[in-house]
């Protein structure tokens, strides 16, 4: 009840003119990154960033979720429309959406996908309004050991979960950890790796990086297999026939429970929900031939699927601090840059802020449910602006984000360094996800490591005589020796992609 | 040696050496508990033994060679004026300011695509618009020439 009425008041704040504003603002740039192949989620959050300085904390950070829940909507309509798809979570969709739409049913897909989403997203958004508190408030009692446990299990999710190879994905998080100490520890006060620097003192800037990792190392990808967007199907009529409802409706409500599960766990990302809630609707079905060749089970569960995610990937985000995506650790990012710390204590210090924000998310799918059902047309024509003018506005856009950081020129040299180190990655199948998330996580890992160790006189069993800092380590220990099995017996198949959400 | 794997692995090795060696010049332990090179020292250690292992397996399981993923041609072309107009662009800011380097750095790029008239056009007005709203609108000191753009 206490959340309710808190929601209620998270409204009042949400829907002032100003804050409508921003969030439509927000979930059109979604929308938008989401339909155009080559620029993602994480370089437009972090292109974003620097420009909402100025703003309120509450309104910056509502535009930045808009983009990240927004993208997830208009990757469905490439996918259905041209078989692209904008963004990772949309690749299942193109196996059965784009059939429907060769069969002329393109507006059945997108409006399937549409309702779905509406109702994963919204389903988990009241999910988290209600299990983040009192999740904020049992880990209220957690200690630095607790932290570094969690840190762990999350850091070894993403390298499990990530990447063809273990080994890479184990490099991809070393790098972002090593990386992280760059700059003054903030237990010692000793300037460590600074090369002899100044502009190196305060550390690497988590947006130059992300920016170079992913905004112009996609660029520079882009540029090499340049893509010539086909023609987008029709749109006619957008509800499934009479007897398609109840099907439907069924694999919405199983996509919506799955993602929502999946997105509780520290270090899962939007495609697992997806991949899994496709091949539950075809285990499940009748005539399971039917995938594959426009079966709107296999529209309506993964893109409900991947909706239902995103709502409730940012509780560990808001009751432990800890980021499960890149996308997501770009909002931790904006969190820190508005001088709100994400974690236990957010609820109680700064409830109207984040009650604002979660009522924004409503708001947000349903403007997303609007701009999608009568006009995915009109998106669809977007994708067709062609990337020879597209790539080189991403690249002045990401000089000017990296150089408005700090207002300094070092960082573009950072950004472009980084850039060519994704491109090398990218081109030798390191995955980039671990790098990010390592990165954001570094500094938390090493106070909360060092912390727990003079806490226990040194003594590394410590961990394991407290109930929940052990029973998490074991946990990692068993997400690392089933990693290693899986990569001995190479069967680590579909989960293994690179993801931004 | 046209194993790519092989040169990306020694790279690791390298940094992960450099950063090891770094690391003893810090304590590794201190009264209060472990110190600023506890850390550090660890992870790079680690990271030396994975850079091994990834080495290894470069040369045994899973060879990549340069020519597979090297860009050719217009690709190649594509790239490197893309990473050029960079550098040029980081030249002559320092000079003639945000305008003028910006608009070099779209035509370098454009220039491949477009007719040389439309990539100019393109540039002058990209530049101008980014540089009215990043600089005027949200207040963004880019920098400037001496005549103020």
């Amino acid at each position: 009840m206490d959340s309710f009425i808190q929601l209620l008041q998270g409204f009042e704040t949400a829907l002032t003119w100003w804050n409508l504003l921003y969030c439509l603002i927000g979930v059109t740039i979604g929308m938008l990154v989401g339909v155009l192949p080559g620029l993602g989620p994480t370089t437009a959050t972090a292109l974003l960033l620097p420009i909402t300085y100025s703003m309120e904390p509450v309104t910056a950070i509502i535009m930045l979720a808009g983009i990240y829940y927004g993208s997830l909507y208009g990757g469905t309509i490439t996918s259905v429309l041209i078989n692209t798809p904008g963004e990772a979570a949309s690749v299942i969709t193109c196996f059965d959406g784009y059939p429907l739409a060769k069969q002329g049913r393109a507006g059945t897909a997108l409006g399937v996908a549409a309702i779905g989403s509406f109702i994963g997203g919204t389903v988990s958004i009241i999910g988290l309004a209600f299990i983040a508190p009192p999740l904020a408030k049992l880990a209220l009692g957690f200690g630095p050991p607790e932290f570094f446990a969690l840190i762990v299990v999350g850091m070894l999710m993403v390298i499990g979960l990530m990447g063809k190879s273990l080994i890479r994905g184990l490099i991809s998080a070393l790098l972002g950890l090593i990386l992280a100490l760059v700059g003054m520890d903030t237990i010692s006060g000793a300037v460590r790796f600074n090369l002899g620097q100044d502009f190196l003192m305060n550390g690497l800037d988590f947006v130059t990086i992300t920016m170079g990792l992913f905004g112009l190392a996609e660029v520079l990808i882009g540029l090499e297999e340049r893509m010539n967007a086909g023609k987008p199907a029709k749109v006619k009529g957008l509800l499934p026939r009479r007897d398609e409802w109840k099907p439907t409706l069924k694999a919405i409500g199983r996509g919506t429970g799955l993602g929502f599960l999946i997105g509780l766990i520290p270090g899962s990302n939007s495609v697992i929900p997806a991949i899994l809630s496709y091949s539950w609707e075809k285990k499940i079905a009748k005539d399971p031939s039917r995938f594959g060749k426009g079966a709107i089970e296999g529209v309506a569960g993964p893109e409900t699927a991947n909706n239902a995610y995103s709502g409730s990937a940012l509780i560990p985000l808001f009751t432990l601090g800890i980021p499960s995506s890149p996308t997501i650790a770009i909002l931790f990012g904006a969190f820190i840059m508005h001088g709100l710390t994400p974690g236990p204590t957010l609820f109680q210090t700064n409830p109207n802020i984040v009650w604002a924000i979660i009522a924004s998310m409503f708001i947000g799918n349903l403007i997303l449910v609007i701009m999608n059902l009568p006009m995915a047309g009109m998106w669809g024509k977007i994708a067709m602006i062609p990337t020879k003018l597209l790539y080189p506005i991403i690249l002045i856009f990401s000089v000017i984000g990296a150089y408005s950081v700090n207002n300094n020129l070092w960082d573009i040299w950072i950004m472009f360094i980084f850039g060519i180190m994704g491109y090398l990655m990218k081109k030798l199948d390191f995955p980039i996800a671990p790098l990010v998330l390592t990165f954001v996580l570094g500094e938390l890992l090493e106070t909360s490591l060092l912390q727990s160790l003079i806490y226990f006189n040194g003594n590394v069993f410590g961990f394991f005589q407290r109930p929940i800092s052990g029973t998490l380590l074991v946990i990692s220990l068993l997400v690392l020796i089933i990693s290693i099995f899986t990569s001995l017996k190479k069967k680590r198949g579909i989960l293994a992609s690179d993801v931004e959400m | 040696m046209r194993n790519a794997g092989v040169w990306a692995g020694a790279l690791l090795l390298g940094f992960a050496g450099f950063i090891f060696w770094q690391s003893l010049s810090f304590d590794y332990y201190t009264v209060r508990g472990p110190g600023p090179g506890f850390l550090p020292l660890w992870l790079s250690g680690v990271l030396i033994v994975i850079s091994l292992v990834y080495i290894w397996e470069a040369i045994k399981k899973e060879v990549i060679v340069f020519k597979q993923i090297l860009p050719k041609g217009r690709a190649l072309g594509n790239i490197l004026s893309m990473l050029g107009s960079i550098i040029i662009f980081m030249i002559v800011i320092s000079y003639a300011g945000f305008v003028v380097s910006a608009v070099i750095l779209l035509f370098i790029v454009l220039v491949r695509e477009f007719k040389w008239y439309s990539a100019l056009g393109i540039s002058v007005v990209t530049s101008i618009i980014v540089f009215l709203v990043f600089n005027s609108l949200l207040g963004i000191p880019l920098p400037v020439n001496a005549l103020g753009w």
